[in-house]
């Protein structure tokens, strides 16, 4: 991992420009830029991956912030949800660091090439079924268990689209927490946000209605991530010069992308997206194949 | 909720200002950086090289890149850690206790961090 970097003009402004691209497509996907811009780092800037995912964690950090929160956005999120889950998504995170700094380059991007693969098709099973149960009740109709009782982790909030207030309880506490601490592990050792993970453990395990889940999941973002943005600042992994463009980019980029997230066509944008994760998958693959076993797969570059 | 307005507001303005200083300061280390292109080595040695606080201060007077991307990384670092202390403060202010004690245990999660990095993780 000893090589020397031109930081010249072109670098850095390209660097800028993929991650602002990277933070742009992540915006309008709903997931952060990390699952685009640590491909490219290692893909295009043949940068080494445990660098790349220590810069692209603390770009996470930074694009959590950006993201400001709209006051609706506010009222509808569960801090008490968030802190409890922080828990173990923070943990996860701490898990996942300590294997980043570990495991070879290679294994990370076989573990990478494998969430892309998962995300590229999982894109297209996330349907927002909740119009029926917001109709029908449903939502505060479940019954809580004994963690979600003690912490009082039960909500309401206002949902624009169905005009109606919508009472939840929460429920399957254990299994929220299993998944959140698979998002931290996802987090720590992938350098993403994990929002998809985190949103999932909240909507379809512990009985949060989706626009709760995503603006909770917003709260639990930045804080995860610091965690193990310590651990690789410690361990000397945060390249602050690939650091900076990375940040920048990413904030900007997820910025305009947010701006425009309304205006376009979702269904369009996905298949465009699962495309393009499918093809990142298969180039971080052979990248992994090829400097851990040796094997080379046909050429996609 | 009461207790969930009074964290928000103290919170959300923290998070905000790390990140515009954060920002300012990689810009400015971006542009400083160009104005000299140089060769960096990508080594971890080299990184924690640069931890000095003497060598970054005598860096953000003398112009270095270094520095303030130094600098810029730790406070944006920081701003989810002091997210958590307000949220800590703002229930306790609320006398939550058991949401003291939960806030309380993702800071002790990012201590850990601290020490297991301090003994040596990497």
């Amino acid at each position: 991992m000893c090589f020397l970097v031109t930081y010249s003009i072109s670098f850095v402004l390209l660097l800028l420009a993929a991650a602002s691209v990277a933070g742009f497509f992540g915006a309008l996907l709903g997931v952060g830029g990390g699952i685009f811009i640590v491909p490219a780092m290692v893909l295009l800037f043949h940068l080494p991956m445990k660098i790349a995912v220590a810069a692209s964690i603390v770009s996470v950090i930074a694009t959590s912030n950006a993201g400001g929160s709209s006051y609706v956005e506010q009222r509808i999120s569960n801090l008490r949800l968030a802190m409890f889950l922080e828990l173990f998504t923070t943990t996860g995170a701490l898990i996942g660091a300590v294997l980043a700094i570990y495991l070879h380059d290679w294994a990370i991007s076989l573990v990478f090439a494998v969430m892309l693969a998962y995300m590229a098709f999982a894109s297209f099973s996330t349907r927002n079924v909740d119009d029926e149960r917001i109709a029908k009740g449903l939502f505060s109709k479940a019954k809580p268990d004994a963690i979600s009782r003690y912490l009082s982790l039960q909500g309401s909030y206002h949902d624009l689209a169905a005009n109606k207030d919508v009472h939840y309880i929460v429920r399957g506490a254990k299994a929220g927490i299993t998944v959140a601490s698979l998002a931290g592990i996802a987090s720590g050792l992938l350098g993403v946000g994990g929002g998809v993970l985190k949103v999932s453990a909240m909507n379809k395990y512990m009985n949060v209605p989706m626009k709760v889940s995503v603006g909770t999941s917003k709260l639990m973002i930045g804080v995860t991530a610091a965690v193990s943005s310590i651990l690789f600042f410690m361990a000397g992994l945060i390249h602050f010069m690939v650091v900076a463009p990375v940040a920048i980019g990413t904030t900007v980029g997820a910025t305009i992308g947010t701006m425009l997230m309304n205006h376009l066509h979702t269904a369009v944008l996905k298949w465009i997206f699962s495309a393009l994760m499918a093809y990142l998958a298969y180039a971080m693959l052979a990248q992994a194949l090829a400097v851990g076993f040796g094997i080379h797969l046909p050429s996609s570059t | 909720m009461s207790d969930e307005q009074n964290v928000y507001a103290g919170v959300y303005h923290i998070l905000v200002a790390g990140m515009v200083v954060s920002s300012i300061l990689f810009v400015i280390g971006i542009i400083l950086a160009l104005l000299h292109p140089q060769y960096f080595p990508l080594s971890a040695d080299w990184v924690r090289q640069q931890y000095h606080p003497s060598l970054v201060i005598h860096g953000l007077l003398h112009g270095e890149p270094t520095s303030f991307f130094l600098v810029g990384t730790v406070l944006l670092i920081l701003t989810p850690v002091a997210r958590v202390l307000a949220s800590i403060h703002a229930f306790w202010k609320d006398r939550n206790r058991k949401y003291v004690a939960v806030t309380s245990g993702v800071l002790i999660v990012m201590i850990i961090t601290v020490i297991l990095g301090e003994l040596g993780v990497r």
